[in-house]
């Protein structure tokens, strides 16, 4: 997941999450970053490519968003070093 | 959960919660023990997710269309009070009728004290409140009309939909006090058209005690009752403006929340329909046994279309105080006597200040349990009228 959705509170971040999955969409809450997620700490990594279809579903339910950020946090990397040192 | 008691006192609060409830609160000890919107770890989001769930399944019970317009309280008391004092500003007009309860007429009469005008109008003596005699009270400056929508003394109901209407025509906001009604009787807010609902979880919702909740409508600003953290906007010292974060300051009651939500699913799987029928067959029975005992009175419309799942009684010759005490000591009945917080809803019935006794009937009361109660009724009745020996049984 290469993309993440920045909310005002957590209430939107767990709504967006909910409506990103009963889309068949990825979906995954993190703490939020706090150069792309300033104003809640919990963030919602997403594919940056299914974008359109992602704020379609959330805008259709109402969940409101702060941003949207291409996104690939450093965790990725880790998880990728911690297998190959194994 | 074994019953080893009659619990008639379910409009106080409901007993027993279904198991369903107790192992939901439970577990949010375990997995979901972080605080709810506070970090991104999977505890903290876990919690969050407990409350967003139970937000989603309240405002599907209300037919809420955004969740978010569902804001949780430690009970309707302080729904109630958010309401008020989030709406209400001096110069203002208030209309509520004369069988609320003290959680609305208490924070009226403070505000009135603060340059709010109130107009209290009367019911009839069966509880009932009249959209005609409404509908003259209702004029400019009228801000807010606040009634209760089924009455925790002999159970009336208000005829919300109707009094939406002509607060809608008036261009009055409606605020309905849904204590005694939420989890019994369907409520659609939209329908209605109410726009501010308040309710409590842990009655008809069958949640734990200090949980409970607000709807507010779209366009509808109220003032916090309280400010401070919320999770959100953390970088700046002002409350937030948005919803639900502006009424939830401090970490919310989770364990409460997760029993609450686990009590709505609860009531889901049976219909909100059938619970109302079942209570209404409860009141049905106890109306026509009661009704048939010299030396017992009923107060209320004695009818069970028109009222939910509540009954008021005296017994001639014994005060409300003695035959609680007798229900719970001899028959093993939990029963509630007095003025049940309503001081002016007792005037209206014509019963202030000595008060009445209250059955209030939930979902697990049972026929044979009524039966057990008229039974009681009619013994106590032919010892207080007859000075026959008091039922000398002790419990269990």
């Amino acid at each position: 997941m290469d993309g993440l959705i920045s909310f005002f509170a957590s209430h939107h971040a767990i709504r967006a999450e909910m409506v990103l999955k009963r889309n068949g969409l990825a979906a995954q809450l993190i703490p939020g970053p706090k150069e792309l997620s300033p104003n809640c700490g919990v963030a919602l990594r997403f594919d940056y490519a299914q974008r359109d279809n992602a704020l379609a579903a959330l805008d259709a339910k109402g969940v409101r968003i702060d941003g949207v950020h291409f996104y690939r946090p450093r965790i990725d990397e880790w998880h990728v070093r911690q297998a190959e040192s194994r | 959960m074994k019953k080893t008691m009659i619990y008639f006192d379910n409009a106080a609060t409901s007993w027993p919660k279904p198991a369903e409830v107790c192992a939901a609160v439970s577990d949010s000890f375990g997995d979901a023990g972080g605080n709810p919107g506070r970090s991104g770890h999977r505890m903290s989001v876990a919690a969050a997710r407990v409350v967003e769930n139970a937000r989603e399944a309240l405002a599907e019970l209300f037919h809420a269309n955004d969740p978010s317009r569902i804001v949780f309280t430690q009970n309707a008391t302080h729904a109630l009070n958010l309401a008020l004092y989030g709406l209400l500003r001096p110069g203002d007009h208030v209309v509520t009728s004369s069988v609320e309860h003290n959680s609305v007429m208490r924070p009226l009469r403070h505000l009135e004290t603060l340059g709010i005008e109130l107009t209290v109008v009367p019911c009839t003596q069966d509880g009932m409140l009249d959209p005609n005699s409404l509908r003259r009270a209702l004029r400019p400056p009228t801000r807010l009309l606040v009634t209760t929508h089924g009455s925790n003394v002999v159970g009336t109901l208000t005829p919300v939909g109707a009094l939406a209407a002509l607060a809608r025509e008036q261009h009055v906001l409606y605020l309905v006090d849904a204590s005694q009604t939420a989890g019994a009787i369907p409520i659609d807010v939209q329908e209605l058209g109410v726009d501010l609902l308040a309710f409590s979880g842990h009655k008809g919702l069958l949640g734990p005690t200090g949980t409970g909740g607000l709807y507010i409508r779209e366009g509808t600003v109220l003032a916090p009752l309280m400010r401070g953290g919320t999770g959100s906007d953390s970088a700046h010292e002002i409350q937030p403006e948005f919803l639900p974060d502006v009424y939830e300051s401090g970490t919310l009651n989770v364990a409460g929340i997760a029993g609450l939500a686990a009590g709505v699913r609860f009531l889901s799987e049976i219909g909100i329909k059938a619970v109302g029928t079942h209570e209404r067959k409860l009141v049905e029975q106890f109306l026509a046994g009661a009704s048939e005992i010299s030396g017992v009175t009923l107060y209320g419309p004695r009818d069970p279309a028109l009222q939910c799942g509540v009954v008021s009684f005296n017994v001639a010759g014994a005060m409300p105080s003695e035959v609680e005490l007798i229900l719970d000591q001899s028959f093993g009945i939990m029963a509630r006597s007095g003025l049940h917080c309503a001081p002016s809803a007792h005037r209206t019935l014509g019963t202030f200040p000595t008060g009445t006794v209250r059955f209030s009937f939930g979902w697990f009361n049972t026929p044979a349990e009524v039966e057990v109660g008229v039974a009681a009724l009619r013994e106590m009745a032919v010892w207080a009228t007859k000075g026959a020996a008091v039922p000398e049984r002790a419990y269990p």
